[in-house]
């Protein structure tokens, strides 16, 4: 029997969800497939809480994170899931922190444990701290400074809000986490850290009644906080193409477009997606055929969304093949970018999308791991758990005019950065 | 055996799934916070059932049936052996690529099409293809797949497409320190000539034809070296029936096989087939790579050695228990907690062991920040050295087999995962029951175990040191990257190649010319004129203080000092006549190539009197010293010393000076470089001078003190003359301090 309170829909992915009287949210689903589970929590904290001077403070956080608590002693954290077996990992974005252990479905109770210390006592030290910063510092390096085009994302973002806390990434600057003291670090704990600002996620080889015992046994106990407030800042419009180049240590010049697209979850943030599977999704998209078949233009090109909870970016990006400029590219880009405002898509291209999404919504929930991320950002980011099985209807009823819309709304140059990527010159060291 | 670690996993033996959850007695009393949890009952892991058949062609049919969802992955997998690919190398993979490109039905546009109207992806490479679908749409895929595996026709237009790409993803590939690491990494691991050592190149790209492409399909593409996988939504009978009919009346073609004189087998198009005749083993001695990245952000670590390991040996499993324990992936792996964790030199370091039935080996990888290249480097070292002679702790081990039990299990909710046992089974010749019994026999291993393992499979001081990063700056003062091994630091291009400087020829200017312009960089004849005296004391920490001072009395008096810890090791005088050099061991006059160094370097900035007193001088051309556009000018004196100098072309300004020492049979490469630019007495001179290679190793020296001039002291230069040794040497030739030679360790 549900408990009372419960939710249970039957669809594709079963679950059930509930909120504990301190706030917390609690979705469980079921699947014994295989005897392992995933318990994760969902933090509605992302670097757009940030303040502009402690730009990076939520991705540091998740490093401290994993310290230990009153319980728990430096470094036992991580050594308590590998040894029962399990891994353990977190990720920060621009709207949120995500932290989630997959264990042996007998070690439940410690997953469990795990997450209700993390966020009823977390505790660092001074060490941690120090030792986080320079690790931080080597992560930063190593995903955008020591990557060719690695601070493609950087530079758009930067360029594309001059408000909106999106402006900058969710690694931060050293700058700010150099000057960030304990006080700030108690702060930003007592006011995000809390379960009502949390979304915990069980999912796998589980009773879930059971488990709705555990999880109140744990969890019931912490403290709700003070309402949590989503900052509210609107990113007015771009107000004209933003283009600049950018002198990257790379041989092959590459052409970045930035488009400002509305926030994930609307309608046409969907019709942006479809379109951005139409030029780059598989071999027979549009500007996969074109530029790279067809007219040799580019060695690699993609297309994408961000899926943001504020309005953010579409980017598309394309390296030139060898020998080719980034002019030439950029030309034939927008070529193909007309083509989307002056022509409808036929049928069979929209069916061909169509179909494409549906079985990588399939793919992507083969595993109880990707079923708990799908099911937290569902309920945080898109306020309905249930579009992990009602999205893709989303995708399904937008029309060819809807796509058309779509392009002559946001894929139009002054709402857009542009970027070219080009050598280094010898004399710039 | 300590009950509270008991194996979380409970070898499959029973036929059900154990899903209950023990709910502890204590439930309902207070809850108990200090202490994890205990856990429940062990669950037991099942291996998925599979099929194995013959098709009459040889094919061989392994089916993996999961109906949870509406999937199905069809795999069509060769044996396929590596093969050297010598001067056409990248023809191998780029045989994999072109198999979606066209059939005699098919034109490239068509199948891309037909795919991504079937919503279904497809993947060719060198071995096979890989493809997953919609249950519904699984007989037209496999309609497309028979179809390029058995029929590619290999266009010649699309093959000149794709080595343009080829030829873009090198000079991609050339650019990212990852991507540069992992292909030098392979060339120093197993030598440029196997092929898991070759690295394409634009040359290589170019060579490759049409025929050796076609040839090498024909000749390993064959039924009975195939096995056809399918895994999910599928039944048996299912599986069955789309093989025979897409795949049963293929024929093996043999025709383009012979045997040559010397009885190697001969491939019509593709020449004497040249297969691994013998696994790689780790090299007689450890030796350091550099390739050069100056301004790199990190520098990208990978330390290497081949193996000679089988898949079936017994001691892989002990082996990879011992990797896990050092960096295989666990986070308290002892490389990741030191190099991590406790120095935050990375964000992280990781060790692999390539288990591989052709010829294994072991890669540790890590990025960190320039800095601390050796000492990073050293710590990797001391833990591989570790495990060999350190019995681990029990709490460590059960670690690493708890970790790698639960990575067992978990790999499992991948229903592919099975049809990988099958085929890994079959392909190393793996026991039948291996995959069966993989957790009893993970759960036995012991500490002692994986001593052995690693005494027997790691190799610290055999290893290949690879760094890809700022050579320039990568070397801690204290403890040097370049003594770790005897042939000092080997410089290698981005490919993997010995690296050789590229000069461009230079029309516009002569060396006087390049001279004049530095000369007038750095103040110009009339400031240097005004110039008469000068003191300077250069201050660089290398675990002990030295210092060196250098003063100079116009018109070509001086004397330098080399001052460790305080006591003087080394000191020379020029009294404007003759030369005098006097260290802890010898003293005496210096002439011919001793002197000529000597009175070259005597006044402040030398090269205003370059013109005159060298013997020859030529600008061999312009090239790029980190980053910077300069001019490589080489000097020669009337005795034969010879050096060169590197000046850059926009600012003039000298920026680097190489030399070569040789020393007790062994040549080194001195290379001096001069920056931070600064007046003193309105010339510049440079206050950081770097100096690497050469027999005092590592040394950053800045400016701590000058004077501009003073008056010289009364006898400043009255020396007294010791015994003159029998034979002049020049200082380069002379003993180091005994504390500055390279250690033999």
């Amino acid at each position: 029997m549900p408990p009372e309170n419960a939710t249970t829909h039957k669809r594709a992915i079963a679950y059930t969800e509930f909120d504990l009287p301190n706030g917390l949210h609690v979705i469980l689903h079921e699947d014994h497939g295989t005897p392992i589970v995933a318990v994760s929590v969902m933090y509605h904290v992302g670097s757009k809480n940030e303040t502009p001077d402690r730009r990076g403070f939520a991705h540091f956080f998740e490093h401290l994170l994993f310290e230990g608590s009153q319980n728990i002693q430096r470094g036992e954290f991580s050594k308590l899931v590998e040894r029962a077996g399990g891994v353990l990992n977190a990720n920060t974005s621009g709207d949120r922190t995500y932290y989630y252990e997959v264990l042996p479905s007998n070690q439940l109770e410690l997953g469990l444990w795990l997450e209700s210390e993390r966020m009823l006592h977390a505790k660092v030290d001074q060490v941690g701290i120090d030792t986080q910063r320079e690790v931080v510092k080597e992560e930063r390096m190593q995903r955008y400074e020591n990557q060719p085009y690695g601070t493609v994302t950087l530079e758009v973002f930067k360029r594309a809000f001059k408000q909106h806390p999106y402006q900058w990434p969710a690694i931060g600057f050293m700058e700010d986490l150099n000057t960030a003291t304990e006080a700030d670090y108690q702060a930003f704990y007592k006011k995000f850290y809390v379960p009502n600002n949390a979304t915990l996620v069980v999912a796998g080889d589980i009773d879930p009644a059971k488990t709705r015992t555990l999880v109140e046994r744990y969890f019931g106990e912490i403290a709700r906080g003070a309402p949590v407030v989503q900052p509210s800042i609107v990113e007015p419009p771009l107000g004209g193409e933003v283009r600049d180049i950018i002198y990257d240590r790379i041989q092959l010049p590459a052409v970045v477009m930035g488009y400002r697209i509305p926030a994930n979850g609307t309608p046409d943030f969907y019709a942006v997606e479809l379109l951005n599977r139409l030029l780059t999704g598989g071999n027979s998209a549009r500007m996969n055929v074109a530029l790279r078949d067809q007219q040799e233009l580019a060695v690699y090109v993609g297309a994408f969304n961000f899926p943001f909870e504020h309005p953010g970016i579409a980017m598309i990006f394309a390296v030139a093949n060898a020998g080719v400029e980034a002019g030439a590219l950029e030309a034939a880009m927008q070529l193909e970018i007309d083509a989307l405002q002056t022509v409808p898509i036929s049928t069979e291209e929209l069916a061909k999308l169509k179909i494409q999404l549906e079985t990588e919504l399939i793919g992507e929930n083969s595993r109880v791991a990707g079923i708990a991320s799908s099911l937290a950002t569902a309920h945080v980011l898109l306020g309905d758990t249930d579009l992990v099985n009602t999205e893709i209807d989303r995708y399904l009823e937008l029309s060819a005019e809807d796509l058309q819309r779509a392009a002559r709304t946001y894929f139009v140059p002054q709402n857009r950065v542009l970027l070219h990527y080009l050598p280094r010159p010898k004399n710039q060291p | 055996m300590n009950h509270s670690n008991r194996p979380f996993y409970a070898q499959a033996i029973a036929a059900s799934l154990v899903a209950g959850l023990l709910v502890p007695s204590s439930m309902n009393a207070q809850l108990d916070r200090s202490r994890p949890p205990a856990p429940g009952p062990a669950p037991v892991v099942q291996l998925a059932e599979h099929s194995l058949t013959e098709l009459p062609n040889g094919m061989r049919l392994i089916v993996v049936e999961d109906h949870k969802l509406p999937m199905v992955s069809v795999q069509v997998r060769f044996d396929v052996p590596p093969i050297v690919q010598g001067d056409k190398t990248g023809f191998v993979d780029m045989m994999g690529e072109l198999l979606t490109t066209g059939t005699p039905t098919r034109t490239k546009a068509l199948i891309d099409e037909r795919i991504d109207a079937l919503g279904a992806s497809l993947y060719a490479g060198n071995e096979g293809v890989y493809a997953s679908v919609l249950k519904k749409n699984l007989d037209p895929l496999l309609d497309i797949l028979a179809d390029v595996v058995r029929n590619p026709s290999f266009p010649e237009e699309e093959l000149e497409k794709a080595k343009l790409r080829a030829r873009s993803a090198v000079q991609q590939r050339q650019e990212d320190p990852d991507s540069i690491a992992e292909a030098v990494g392979r060339v120093v691991t197993f030598g440029s000539h196997h092929p898991y050592g070759e690295v394409a190149t634009e040359r290589s790209i170019n060579s490759i034809t049409r025929s050796s492409v076609w040839a090498y399909h024909r000749y390993f593409f064959r039924p009975e070296n195939a096995y056809l996988v399918f895994v999910g939504d599928v039944s048996e009978k299912e599986a069955k029936d789309l093989a025979k009919q897409y795949f049963g009346k293929w024929k093996p073609d043999h025709s383009l096989v012979s045997t040559d004189e010397y009885g190697r087998t001969e491939v019509e198009g593709m020449g004497v087939l040249s297969k691994l005749e013998k696994a790689s083993v780790p090299h007689a001695e450890r030796r350091v790579f550099v390739v050069d990245r100056p301004g790199a952000a990190q520098s990208v670590i990978r330390i290497s050695f081949p193996l000679n390991l089988h898949p079936k040996d017994i001691r892989s499993m002990q082996a990879q228990v011992m990797n896990t324990l050092l960096g295989g992936g666990v986070f308290n792996a002892r490389l990741m907690q030191n190099l991590r964790e406790k120095r935050g030199f990375t964000y992280g370091c990781y060790s692999s062991l390539e288990v591989d039935r052709f010829n294994s080996s072991f890669v540790v990888t890590t990025s960190v920040r320039t800095a601390v290249t050796d000492s990073a480097v050293n710590e990797i070292l001391n833990e591989m050295a570790r495990m060999r002679y350190e019995p681990v702790t029990a709490e460590e081990l059960e670690l690493a087999k708890q970790f790698m039990m639960g990575s067992f299990g978990r790999s499992l909710e991948d229903p592919r995962t099975v049809a990988r046992f099958v085929l890994n089974t079959h392909l190393n010749e793996l026991p039948a029951e291996h995959y069966r019994t993989y957790l009893t026999r993970l759960e036995a291993i012991t500490a002692q175990q994986v001593m052995d393992a690693a005494n027997a499979f790691l190799y610290p001081d055999q290893a290949n040191i690879l760094v890809v990063g700022d050579l320039e700056r990568m070397e801690d003062e204290r403890s040097l990257l370049s003594n770790l091994s005897d042939r000092g630091i080997i410089q290698l291009d981005e490919n993997g190649a010995p690296w050789k400087e590229v000069l461009s020829p230079v029309m516009d200017r002569t060396a006087e010319q390049v001279l004049d312009a530095y000369v007038k960089a750095v103040g110009g004849t009339e400031k240097l004129a005004a110039l008469r005296h000068l003191y300077i004391e250069r201050t660089a920490v290398r675990g002990v203080d030295t210092l060196v001072t250098k003063e100079w009395y116009a018109p070509d008096q001086l004397r330098t000092k080399l001052t460790m810890n305080g006591a003087v090791e080394e000191e020379v005088i020029h009294d404007g006549n003759r030369v005098f050099f006097a260290n802890t061991e010898v003293s005496g006059e210096l002439t011919d190539a001793g002197y000529d160094d000597v009175a070259l370097r005597t006044p402040p900035v030398p090269e205003a009197k370059y013109a005159k007193v060298l013997e020859r001088m030529t600008l061999l051309g312009s090239t790029e010293i980190a980053g910077r556009p300069a001019y490589k000018v080489q000097f020669q004196t009337v005795s034969g010393l010879g050096f060169a100098q590197y000046f850059d072309a926009e600012t003039g300004l000298k920026l680097r000076r190489t030399d070569e020492l040789l020393y007790n049979g062994r040549k080194y490469d001195q290379v001096i470089s001069y920056a931070d630019w600064k007046p003193l007495g309105g010339v510049l001179f440079p206050h950081e001078i770097r100096e690497r290679g050469g027999l005092a190793g590592k040394v950053v020296r800045h400016i701590t003190y000058t004077e501009v001039n003073k008056a010289m002291p009364v006898t400043h230069f009255e020396v007294n003359i010791p015994e003159v040794p029998d034979l002049p040497v020049p200082p380069e030739m002379l003993p180091p301090p005994e504390n500055l030679v390279p250690s033999d360790e």
